[in-house]
């Protein structure tokens, strides 16, 4: 045990030394910072500002439309009301082949089929993927839609502007949804980072070992199983300063905004109980992939080689970001919770859960069980390549080699 | 009691036989010197020594014991492969290293500082080990096998890359540690040095023991049979039928007698044709000859 804390110890100090390792602890919190309270700013602000062109059979829609779209809560585009006639829409056409001209789609009114009916809309659009304009349209149209009925049924105007008024929803209990939910997403961020980070790191460190040699000397007092524990030992405690840090001030940032900030409703943007998920499923998440890194690391000469198994980090983890929308929908639906006790996707997607919406504790502990069963599942592996892999110089073994490496040892 | 006792140790990686029933001894107290060409199994044969590898078979007793880690704090290891942390300060990485030996922190600094005055590099103590020399990185790691004043001393190749003065100083060190009653096993393919220091040596070769013994008695093994002469004037005694080979270069030749020559008579031919000689020794093979003899011309020393 004294070898193991001796060489865990050495990580660490080596570590935490250098400016890398001050520079991100101080960085990274202030750039999530201002990207959270960035985005929530300009999620409330930021207003549609296409440039559209209206033909309509009915100017009275038309010119409720321009005015919806111009001086709307959430818009403000440029309005052209344009002939209704065939001859326009081809111009239209044009303008939209044409890179120069700032007209990002124009909509036409068709009347309604029968009397009852609504009237028929159809937009031609400069690009396909434009869906901040589409849907700022259908509000739109929405809202002059209903105004025009109120209206026909003989609704006075300030009337019909009361019952148009937008809803405010005051959330009491768990603060505001929007910063609770930014404040989740950069968690699961955050996590996808430091696991990659600290996985790597643990693979990074093996490999500078083997590429200076420094393995033999050690070897001559020291057990690999032990040089194999202190490097994840010394890695993770860096890595989880690092994460500490970045949550006290998290933690401390939010409690200075409670109740000040508009919007907060007396609740910071992470609670302690996120906190303290947050820490352990990074040390649960940082042990599974370090150990995975770790065999990885010893299989490899050098970091160019260790890119290309890289893939085999990454890849569980985008899958993570690819079933975030998946949860962020249905939260309890059988397939979120399915992945999210995956060991490999517990720490980013249990993790998100708990923020937004905690699963039950069954859930937390099978998730936390299955993590550790694949922990030592991975580390019985690695430690078997690690004691063969670190002493072999050279060649990349093949598959064959690598599970002749089990049998050795 | 001996200090290293292999006992028909073999190793194999995957289908290359690396080590095939080696067996030797160092006794306690003596400059042991481990040769073989390249790939030979000299560092395989080490690791299996200190346990860096498990012997496939046979059996590895240290200090009169069965092989046991805890016997491994007794032992200080240069390999061949030379490492250090790059970025890490020379003194914090030699009290590392003597902590994993079971020193204790004040120890290992204190000892660090008077090792590195004593090989003349006390100036680096400070630095990182990326801002040093070649040879003086070379002097740190072997400071780092000593601090632990082992017992048994392995030293993998510790010449290569050191200027004759440096050479010079460990070699004199290793002396000093003999004198101070420790072994030493040094592997080289270097036979000068092996030849004036050694008081035993092994010859491995393909993984196999080839010869073994004391110095001396080894060299005792091969007759005084070759001659070293200088001479200006006539050649023709060179002919002389108690010649078996002879390699003449500009004012003198290499000479191996035959089996019954006697340099006395070749001597007394030179001197009888009126040759004048400037120097004629009769001496020993050396042990490159000797290694070269046994283990056969054609290896990649």
């Amino acid at each position: 045990m004294h070898n193991v804390w001796l060489i865990a110890r050495r990580e660490y100090l080596e570590r935490v030394r250098t400016k890398a390792f001050i520079i991100a602890t101080i960085v990274i919190p202030l750039l999530f910072g201002s990207l959270g309270f960035g985005a929530g700013y300009l999620a409330q602000r930021t207003k549609s500002t296409a440039h559209i062109a209206i033909l309509s059979f009915d100017p009275v829609i038309a010119a409720d439309l321009k005015r919806e779209l111009e001086q709307g809560r959430d818009v403000s585009m440029q309005v052209d009301l344009v002939s209704n006639d065939a001859a326009t829409g081809a111009n239209l056409d044009a303008e939209l082949q044409d890179s120069k001209s700032s007209l990002t789609g124009y909509l036409q009114i068709f009347p309604p089929a029968t009397p009852e009916a609504r009237p028929a809309f159809t937009y031609n659009a400069r690009s396909a993927s434009d869906i901040g304009t589409d849907t700022a349209l259908k509000d739109a149209l929405k809202v002059v839609l209903t105004r025009e009925q109120l209206a026909s049924r003989g609704i006075s105007s300030i009337d019909i502007d009361n019952v148009l008024a937008p809803v405010a929803i005051k959330n009491p209990t768990t603060g505001d949804t929007t910063t609770a939910f930014i404040g989740a997403y950069i968690l699961f961020i955050l996590m996808y980072m430091v696991i990659m980070l600290y996985g790597m790191n643990t693979a990074r460190s093996i490999i500078e070992e083997k590429t200076s040699r420094v393995f033999e000397v050690l070897l001559s007092t020291v057990k690999s199983d032990e040089m194999l524990a202190g490097k994840i030992i010394g890695v993770g405690a860096v890595g989880l300063t690092q994460v500490s840090v970045w949550m006290a001030a998290a933690l401390s940032v939010g409690i200075y905004f409670a109740g000040s900030t508009h919007g907060m409703g007396g609740h910071s943007v992470v609670s302690p109980s996120q906190v303290f998920f947050f820490v352990a499923y990074f040390l649960f998440g940082f042990l599974l992939y370090s150990s995975l890194a770790a065999g990885l690391g010893a299989m490899t000469n050098s970091e160019q080689e260790l890119q290309q198994l890289n893939l085999f980090l990454a890849v569980p983890l985008v899958c993570c970001l690819f079933m975030l929308t998946t949860i962020i929908k249905s939260p309890d639906s059988t397939l979120s919770r399915v992945v999210s006790l995956i060991p490999f996707c517990s720490p980013l997607l249990m993790d998100f859960r708990i923020s937004i919406r905690p699963p039950q504790p069954w859930e937390i502990w099978l998730s936390f069980a299955l993590m550790s069963l694949s922990i030592f599942a991975i580390l019985w592996v690695s430690s078997r390549i690690y004691r063969v892999g670190i002493l072999m110089y050279g060649k990349k073994p093949n598959l064959p080699e690598i599970l002749r490496w089990l049998k050795y040892s | 009691m001996s200090i290293v006792e292999l006992d028909h140790i073999r190793k194999v990686y995957g289908t290359k036989v690396a080590v095939e029933g080696l067996s030797l001894v160092i006794e306690p107290g003596t400059m042991f010197g481990l040769l073989g060409p390249n790939g030979s199994g000299k560092s395989s044969s080490i690791r299996m020594m200190i346990g860096i590898t498990r012997p496939d078979s046979g059996s590895v007793h240290l200090f009169g014991k069965p092989f046991e880690r805890a016997a491994l704090h007794r032992i200080g290891y240069l390999p061949e492969e030379r490492g250090l942390y790059k970025k890490m300060k020379v003194v914090d990485q030699l009290v590392f290293l003597g902590r994993l030996h079971g020193l204790d922190a004040k120890t290992a600094e204190a000892r660090a500082k008077s090792w590195c005055k004593r090989l003349q590099i006390a100036e680096a103590i400070g630095k990182k080990t990326e801002e040093l020399s070649k040879g003086m990185q070379q002097k740190i790691q072997f400071i780092a096998a000593l601090l632990h004043e082992p017992d048994l001393i392995i030293m993998d190749e510790p010449f290569t890359g050191l200027d004759p003065v440096n050479a010079a100083l460990l070699m004199d060190t290793l002396l000093d540690l003999r004198k101070q009653g420790k072994s030493i096993l040094f592997s080289t393919h270097r036979m000068d040095q092996v030849e004036k220091f050694s008081d035993a040596i092994a010859i491995i070769y393909k993984g196999r023991l080839v010869l073994e013994g004391a110095m001396r008695e080894i060299k005792s093994r091969y007759p005084a049979n070759r001659v070293q002469v200088q001479f200006t004037g006539d050649a023709s005694f060179l002919e002389h039928p108690c010649i078996a080979r002879c390699k003449p270069f500009s004012g003198g030749a290499e000479i191996v007698l035959a089996d019954q020559g006697d340099a006395q008579l070749l001597l007394h031919q030179a001197v009888a044709r009126g040759t004048r000689i400037t120097r004629f020794e009769v001496m020993e093979p050396t042990l490159e000859e000797i290694f070269i003899e046994t283990v056969g011309e054609n290896v990649d020393a």
